[in-house]
């Protein structure tokens, strides 16, 4: 048995009166893929960014590599060193080149020594076929160079689990494609990933189990052939039905 | 008693004799045949009564002669430094009381000796008087009081040194008291200043004499805004922190302060400072208390753009910065505040225009500053012109800041991918554009020389 990266139990959500996400389950073990489907405002992305808490979890536990994150003695800031997530929106720090955004936190929070960041990011933003950008500002990359940077940033890092969050969705669909490979190398290379995203072919392609999510819980689960061609909820049917 | 009044009689001859020696010996040198009573000059300035050294005046000298006495003539030194120019020249005058005299008394100005030789083929005897008017003769450029020296000429052959004269009060000229009075003598300058609204406005002779003043007002007016607003920006990021940093008592007192310096005048908070300070016995120089006011009031403000700047940060790069592990410090400083320096900067700049405007204000309260200086020269003349030559001073320095605010502003839009082509890529595309054409003619010249050539080179083969 693989080891179990995330684990979360009973994971409640509520911003105010409205609940988001209500008693979540989910376990996920070395090396593993999962997607999270679902229509906007089902909980995908709240659930994601409980993980590395960028949300505080209203109830329940989660666990990452068996520490229990929602432990308020948790160091936090330790915690999202190992947890990479990229953002729909890229988020690259607009004053800072394409090499220095990948640098940045390796400099500060891992403390590495300059040469050794730049390296590292050099490294990192070959992977994601971007060398040749590294001067470059965010302002002066299309959609799709600047997240594959935000990948080769969050990857710089080290992480053990990576979280993408609708990373394609803000993307004009011909430069879809080029996120999509770095995020299939990454999963051939073993990365434990959380992919919420619309990409049935990535799903399908590169997902070990997919989710399906519809008002705060799990409607069904499977893996990715099971959940999209045989899907038993009405829900779920309607849902792929809708974006196919 | 007798040997004793003969004693007081013997010494008092004895002291008479004594006394009257003295008197005899002294008598040459204290008793002169002359007075001279009367050395003036007349005012050379346009604003003031002063007698300016070193310009052209009118000195005018006279000299009583005693009774019994013959003057033949006269030795008039100027004091040393003084100068007579091209335009130089002596008026003489006889008067017997009020009564104007005819005469024939010749006056040489001798340009050497700094000296005027007068000689009274007629002599002049007592009672009379000599009155010497020297036109267009300059004093020297001292300060202080000068005299008029010289000798006498007795008809009996007896020469004598001139008393002292009375002094004259001589003010040292400045550069810019000579261009005045230069000016005061061009024709243009005075038909200039025939118009009523050019004299009251652009009066050529107050640019010049109120520039020394005014610019020293606006070098402690740019130092009061060069050091006060500095000292506002550290002020503004202390508040707008705490602004922004959920703790209701930091929260409420940048609010307090923000709120109350923002929602009075300023021309208010200076009063207050400079009356209520003094009042609960702090007494500080009152340039240091002129900066201390101005950067908590800018500091006010900058809190506000400052807030308002890191505020719009969007949230996704804290979220980006703290999903890798970053400090909320460390995203503060090295995410967020850096990106809020580009976009405050116009802003910035603008409280800096307002800031160094509102250095004007201190005028009020007895600071000497670019407006005061101005002030103080137009309650002097009653004319406008040092009004104008403070406002060029304050454009010099708003003018192109506010250029400045523009640019920035463009080019910040254009970060943003949102703004029209400037005038500079215009311009440089049109040059290119320029440049290309040139190119193209250059090359298709050289291709018809070398065509040439080829040809040439045929016909040989």
């Amino acid at each position: 048995m693989a080891e179990s990266m995330i684990r979360i139990e009973h994971l409640s959500k509520s911003f105010g009166k409205t609940e988001v996400l209500t008693d979540i389950n989910l376990e996920v073990k070395k090396g593993e893929v999962i997607v999270v489907l679902g229509p906007s405002g089902s909980g995908k992305s709240t659930m994601l960014r409980c993980i590395n808490l960028l949300e505080k979890p209203t109830g329940g536990h989660i666990y990452i590599e068996g520490e229990e994150i929602t432990d308020p003695k948790t160091d936090v800031n330790k915690l999202r060193e190992h947890v990479g997530m990229v953002f729909q929106q890229f988020n690259l720090f607009p004053h800072l080149d394409a090499k220095k955004n990948v640098m940045l936190a390796q400099r500060r929070v891992l403390k590495r020594s300059k040469e050794e960041a730049e390296e590292n990011a050099l490294r990192q933003l070959d992977r994601v076929g971007l060398l040749d950008r590294a001067d470059f500002l965010p302002a002066q990359l299309s959609g799709g160079q600047k997240q594959r940077v935000a990948i080769a940033r969050a990857l710089a890092m080290d992480p053990h689990i990576m979280l993408f969050d609708e990373a394609t969705s803000a993307l004009d669909p011909e430069l879809v494609r080029g996120v999509l490979d770095v995020m299939s190398e990454l999963a051939e290379g073993g990365m434990t990933m959380v992919v919420v995203t619309h990409e049935m072919g990535f799903a399908r392609e590169a997902a070990d189990r997919a989710f399906f999510m519809e008002g705060g819980v799990f409607v069904e689960e499977g893996t990715p052939s099971e959940l999209f061609d045989h899907p038993k909820s009405e829900r779920t049917k309607d849902f792929l039905g809708n974006i196919k | 008693m007798q040997p004793e009044l003969k004693k007081f009689v013997k010494s008092s001859v004895l002291c008479a004799l004594a006394l009257s020696i003295v008197v005899t010996i002294a008598a040459p040198l204290t008793s002169n045949a002359v007075d001279v009573d009367v050395t003036t000059a007349k005012s050379n300035e346009t604003s003031t009564n002063n007698v300016l050294g070193g310009e052209p005046t009118r000195i005018t000298w006279e000299m009583l002669i005693d009774d019994g006495e013959e003057v033949a003539g006269v030795h008039l030194v100027l004091p040393e430094g003084s100068s007579f120019t091209d335009d130089s020249s002596v008026r003489m005058t006889v008067l017997d009381g009020i009564d104007r005299l005819d005469n024939d008394i010749s006056a040489t100005i001798d340009k050497d000796e700094l000296a005027i030789d007068i000689s009274c083929p007629e002599p002049l005897t007592g009672g009379l008087r000599l009155r010497a008017e020297i036109y267009d003769t300059a004093l020297p450029n001292v300060d202080g009081e000068v005299h008029l020296g010289g000798t006498y000429t007795l008809t009996d052959g007896r020469t004598a040194d001139l008393p002292e004269s009375p002094g004259i009060e001589v003010a040292k000229a400045s550069v810019t008291q000579r261009i005045v009075n230069w000016l005061d003598k061009q024709p243009w300058v005075q038909a200039w200043d025939s118009v009523t609204i050019l004299n009251l406005f652009f009066q050529p002779q107050l640019i010049v004499s109120s520039l020394p003043n005014v610019f020293h007002g606006w070098l402690l007016s740019l130092m009061l805004v060069a050091i006060g607003f500095p000292l506002a920006i550290p002020l503004g990021l202390l508040f707008a922190f705490m602004k922004i940093f959920r703790n209701r008592i930091l929260h409420a007192i940048a609010a307090v302060y923000t709120g109350v310096i923002r929602g009075t005048p300023l021309f208010l908070q200076i009063y207050i400072a400079f009356f209520g300070l003094p009042l609960m016995g702090v007494n500080l120089n009152e340039y240091l208390l002129a900066i201390l006011v101005l950067a908590f009031n800018s500091g006010a403000y900058l809190t506000e753009i400052f807030r308002a700047g890191i505020q719009s940060i969007p949230q996704g790069q804290t979220e980006a910065a703290r999903s890798l592990g970053m400090t909320s410090i460390q995203t503060m400083f090295r995410v967020i505040i850096p990106q809020m320096v580009r976009r405050v900067i116009p802003t910035c700049t603008s409280e800096f225009i307002l800031l160094y405007k509102d250095t004007s204000l201190l005028a009020a309260v007895g600071v000497m500053e670019l407006m005061l200086y101005a002030k103080s020269f137009v309650a002097t003349t009653g004319n406008m012109t040092p009004y104008i030559v403070a406002a060029c001073f304050y454009l010099v320095v708003t003018l192109p800041l506010i250029r400045v605010v523009t640019h920035f502003e463009n080019s910040l839009a254009r970060a943003d991918g949102n703004a029209p082509p400037s005038n500079d890529s215009k311009r440089k595309k049109r040059r290119e554009a320029k440049r290309a054409l040139k190119d193209q003619q250059a090359s298709t010249m050289t291709s018809v020389e070398a065509a040439g050539a080829a040809a040439g080179g045929g016909a040989h083969g």
